[in-house]
C-alpha cells in the first residue's frame, strides 16, 4: 500500500500536518485491508488447532470415591490411567510408558512396561530401563454430581494427592 | 475511485470480522462461562473451588462405546458442551441450557440416603441414545436436529417443518419411550406404557394382518414395518396412520378412525421399531433366532372360553355377543360395511347370514384366498374359537335389507360394487379382483342367456366377490333387477342367441399326454393375456378391461361346466378381449386338451 501511495503521489505535500482528503482515504483503505489481513492470519492460525478430537475425551468421570477403597490400584486401560488410593489420598497416574508409549502394567514394586522393560516405582519415578521421564500425574477433582473426574489435559506434580 | 477502494476495504474488514466472530466466539462458550461463574459463586468447599479452577470453555464430548449406531461406530455426543450443568444437582432450577437433567423413578433413578442416584449415567449412555438429535452438533439448529434433512430430530421436542395440524400432537416427551424400548424390549416394561399400548393396538386393530414386523407379524399386503422407526420421523408415521393416502396415492389401507391417544401409542410403538436392539450384540441376536421356533407366527391368545360343543350351543347367545365384540374390536369395519359403519374398502356384511353359510365364513376366515383367490383380505391368524364366534355372529345377521322397486334394489345392494351407473366402478370396485362386471357392455350382457345371468345373481359367482342373492331376492325380484339393468345400462335390446356346436362334457379323456398337449397350446396361444402361469397376469393384461380371467382361481374354475369352457374358448367372450379361437384354427380336440390342462391346475393342490 505504501509503495502504491509513493508512486501515485507526485504532488508535493503542501499542508504538512494537515489531513488531506487523499491521505485520509489512504489511511482508511490501508486500515481496512491490513485489518482484514491480520484477522485472516489470526483465524487461520487458530483454525489449525482442532477444537475437538476423536477418541476418549480428556476429562472423564471414573465413579464415586467409594468405588475405590483404600489400597486400590486400578489400571484403566481404555483411558490409560491408573487410579491409586491410600487412606484419604487418591491420585491418577498415566499408564502410557514415556519411552515408546506402550501400556505399562501395575506390578509389585510399581509399574513395569512389557515392551522394553522400563521400570517405575509406586509414584511413577523411573527405576530402570530406557524410559526417559517419570509417569505423569493427572489432576483429579470432585464433580458436582459426587463423582471423581480425571483431567488428562492437566498434569500435576508427583505427590500431589486429591484428598477424599 | 479512491472512495470506492476505501469503502470496499472497510466492507472486507467487516466481513472478515463477522466471519471471525462467528467462527471463534460461540454461544456455547457463553453458556460455559455463565456456568463457571455461577458454579464458582456457589462453591462452598475448597474441593469445589479447585475443581473449577483452570476450567475454561471447550468442546465437551461423551463417546458412547457400548451402544453402536451403525456398524459398530461410536456415538459422539457433544450435547454437554452447552448443557454443561446437566449432572450438577445445584442447577436443577436453572433455565436451559444449564439446567440439570431431572431425576425420575421412571428412568430407574433411585433415592439413596437422601441423594438421587442415576440409573443411566451420562458418561455411559450419552444423550442421543434416548433423546435423538445430532450428537455432534454444536448449536441448537444442528444439535437438536431442526435441520429438515436430519433424520432423528430431538424426539418429542423438535418438529422441524412438519404439518401444522400434527405439530402440536408430536411435541410430547412421552414419545421418548420409543427409545427406551430400544433396549428394554420386554413386552410390559413398566416405563414404556405407550409402546406396550401401541403393540396391543397393532394386534387389536389388525395392523398385523397386512404389515410385517420381524418376530411379531407376517402380513405381506402392506409395507414391512420392522424398521419403521429408523426410516421415518414421527410426523410421517402419524400422517400414514391417520391419512394412509397422504404419502402413497395408491394405498388401500383403510382409515381406522382412531383416537389421538391411540394414534400416539401406535406411532410410539412404530418409532420403537428400529430393526435392531442397541443393547444386543450380533451374537445375542443370533442366539435369539436359535431359541425361537422357525415359524415366526403370531401368538394370539384366544378370548373365547374353552367349552365343549354342547355348552357352546347352549351359550350361542353369548357367542353371538362375543362375535359381535370381536368383529367390532378387530377393526373389521375399517374395511367392511356393517349397518351404518362403512369402511369403504370391502363388501357389506350387514346381512351376511343371508349371503353366505357357516362353512364358507369359517373357511374364509381361516384363509380368505382359498375361497376368493385374489382377495386382499389377509388371513389374520386368530384363534379358532374367535373365528367360530365371529362366524356365528355374522351368520346371525339375517335381517334382509329394505327392498323396493328394481331400481331401488340395484341402488341399495348392487351399486356398492357395480356402481350407480352400472359401469362396474362402484365405491369398492378397485379393491376387488376380479373387478365387478361392467353392466353397460351390451356385447357381453346380450351374449349370455338370461338363465345364466339369473343364476349368477341367485347363486353368486364362486371365487369372486359376487355373493349369491337367492335368500335376499326372489326370482321375480331378480328378473326385475335384470330387466332394470337391461333397460337402463345395457340399453341394446336382446336378440335371440345362435345355437352353437359345443359338447356338454369334454370329449377328450384327461391323460398325461392330453395335458402336455394342452400345455403346449396354452403356451402358444394364451399366455399373452392369461400369463405363463395362467394367473391372468400376462403381458397384455394391463391394457385389457375386463382383465383376463385368473385361470388358477380354483373356486371359480371348478364351478364352470365343460360346456361353458368350450363355449368361451371356441366362440370367445363377447364384450371382452377373449377372441373366438375357432376362427384361429383350434379344433374341438385341441380345446379338449386345453380344458384338461386347465383342470389339472387344481389336482396338485387338493
Amino acid at each position: 500500500m505504501a509503495v502504491v501511495n509513493k508512486t501515485h503521489n507526485p504532488e508535493p505535500e503542501q499542508t504538512e500536518g494537515q489531513m488531506t482528503r487523499r491521505r485520509l482515504l489512504t489511511w482508511l483503505s490501508s486500515f481496512g485491508l491490513f485489518g482484514s489481513a491480520i484477522i485472516s492470519v489470526i483465524s487461520n492460525l487458530v483454525f489449525i488447532k482442532p477444537r475437538a478430537t476423536y477418541g476418549q475425551p480428556n476429562r472423564f468421570s471414573i465413579g464415586k470415591p467409594e468405588d475405590f477403597p483404600s489400597g486400590t490400584r486400578i489400571a484403566m486401560d481404555e483411558q490409560r490411567v491408573c487410579i491409586i488410593r491410600e487412606g484419604d489420598k487418591l491420585c491418577a497416574i498415566s499408564t502410557t510408558c514415556t519411552h515408546l508409549g506402550c501400556i505399562v502394567a501395575p506390578s509389585e514394586t510399581g509399574f513395569a512396561c512389557p515392551c522394553h522393560g522400563s521400570r517405575y516405582d509406586q509414584d511413577g519415578n523411573v527405576t530402570g530401563g530406557p524410559a526417559p521421564e517419570p509417569l505423569p500425574w493427572y489432576k483429579v477433582t470432585l464433580a458436582p454430581n459426587g463423582e471423581l473426574e480425571v483431567d488428562k489435559g492437566t498434569k500435576v506434580e508427583a505427590g500431589n494427592y486429591f484428598n477424599v | 475511485m479512491r472512495w470506492a477502494l476505501a469503502i470496499a476495504s472497510f466492507v472486507i474488514l467487516i466481513v472478515h470480522g463477522w466471519v471471525f466472530y462467528d467462527q471463534f466466539f460461540h454461544k456455547w462458550e457463553r453458556h460455559q462461562n455463565a456456568y463457571f461463574d455461577q458454579a464458582r459463586a456457589m462453591a462452598k468447599t475448597d474441593a469445589e473451588r479447585t475443581a473449577l479452577a483452570g476450567r475454561s470453555p471447550r468442546i465437551e464430548q461423551i463417546i458412547v462405546t457400548a451402544f453402536g449406531e451403525k456398524g459398530g461406530e461410536n456415538r459422539v455426543d457433544r450435547c454437554t458442551t452447552c448443557h454443561i450443568g446437566i449432572d450438577d444437582p445445584r442447577f436443577k432450577d436453572h433455565a436451559e441450557p444449564l439446567k440439570s437433567h431431572p431425576f425420575s423413578e421412571a428412568l430407574g433413578d433411585r433415592m439413596i440416603n437422601g441423594k438421587w442416584e442415576r440409573r443411566h449415567k451420562f458418561s455411559d449412555f450419552g444423550c442421543t441414545l434416548c433423546h435423538d438429535g445430532q450428537g455432534r452438533g454444536l448449536d441448537t439448529f444442528y444439535g437438536h436436529g431442526e435441520d429438515h434433512y436430519w433424520p432423528d430430530p430431538l424426539l418429542g421436542y423438535v418438529t422441524q417443518n412438519w404439518r401444522a395440524d400434527f405439530k402440536p400432537k408430536l411435541k410430547n416427551k412421552e414419545y421418548m419411550q420409543a427409545n427406551c424400548a430400544q433396549c428394554h424390549t420386554e413386552e410390559n416394561f413398566k416405563s414404556t406404557p405407550l409402546v406396550a399400548k401401541g403393540r396391543q393396538l397393532f394386534y387389536e386393530k389388525n395392523c398385523y394382518g397386512c404389515h410385517k414386523i420381524e418376530g411379531l407379524s407376517t402380513g405381506t399386503l402392506g409395507p414391512a414395518l420392522s424398521e419403521a422407526g429408523k426410516k421415518f420421523k414421527l410426523d410421517y408415521l402419524w400422517e400414514s396412520v391417520v391419512e394412509p393416502r397422504a404419502n402413497s396415492a395408491t394405498s388401500f389401507m383403510p382409515k381406522f378412525n382412531l383416537t389421538d391417544d391411540e394414534v400416539k401409542a401406535l406411532v410410539t410403538f412404530l418409532k420403537s421399531r428400529r430393526g435392531i436392539n442397541f443393547s444386543e450384540t450380533s451374537l445375542d441376536r443370533y442366539r435369539a433366532t436359535l431359541d425361537k421356533p422357525k415359524e415366526g407366527g403370531v401368538e394370539l391368545t384366544s378370548t373365547t372360553p374353552a367349552t365343549t360343543p354342547k355348552a357352546e350351543a347352549a351359550a350361542a347367545g353369548t357367542t353371538v355377543a362375543l362375535g359381535e365384540k370381536l368383529v367390532k374390536d378387530h377393526s373389521c369395519l375399517a374395511c367392511h360395511k356393517l349397518g351404518a359403519v362403512d369402511g369403504g374398502v370391502a363388501p357389506d356384511l350387514s346381512f351376511e347370514g343371508l349371503l353366505k353359510d357357516d362353512n364358507w365364513l369359517l373357511g374364509h376366515f381361516r384363509d380368505p384366498r382359498a375361497l376368493v383367490s385374489d382377495s386382499i383380505m389377509p388371513a389374520f391368524g386368530l384363534p379358532e374359537g374367535d373365528y367360530q364366534a365371529m362366524t356365528t355372529y355374522l351368520s346371525s345377521l339375517k335381517t334382509p335389507p329394505a327392498l323396493g322397486a328394481p331400481a331401488e334394489i340395484f341402488k341399495n345392494n348392487c351399486a356398492r360394487c357395480h356402481g350407480d351407473m352400472g359401469n362396474g366402478k362402484g365405491m369398492i370396485a378397485v379393491y376387488l379382483d376380479p373387478y365387478p362386471r361392467d353392466l353397460t357392455k351390451a356385447g357381453f350382457m346380450n351374449s349370455k342367456t338370461e338363465d345364466r345371468l339369473v343364476a349368477s345373481i341367485r347363486e353368486g359367482v364362486l371365487g369372486t366377490s359376487m355373493p349369491g342373492w337367492g335368500k335376499v331376492l326372489n326370482d321375480e325380484q331378480i328378473k326385475g333387477v335384470l330387466n332394470y339393468i337391461q333397460t337402463s345400462f345395457v340399453k341394446d335390446p336382446r336378440r335371440p342367441l345362435k345355437a352353437r356346436q359345443v359338447p356338454e362334457t369334454n370329449p377328450v379323456a384327461s391323460s398325461k399326454e392330453s395335458i402336455t398337449r394342452g400345455e403346449q397350446i396354452f403356451l402358444q396361444r394364451c399366455t399373452g393375456c392369461h400369463g405363463k402361469k395362467g394367473d391372468g397376469k400376462g403381458p397384455n393384461s394391463l391394457d385389457i378391461l375386463p382383465r383376463p380371467r385368473n385361470l388358477r382361481n380354483g373356486e371359480f374354475m371348478n364351478s364352470l361346466s365343460d360346456r361353458r369352457l368350450f363355449e368361451s374358448i371356441l366362440y370367445g367372450v363377447q364384450g371382452t378381449a377373449m377372441p373366438p379361437w375357432v376362427d384361429y384354427g383350434l379344433t374341438q380336440k385341441e380345446v379338449g386338451d386345453l380344458v384338461n390342462y386347465l383342470r389339472s391346475f387344481r389336482q396338485g393342490k387338493k
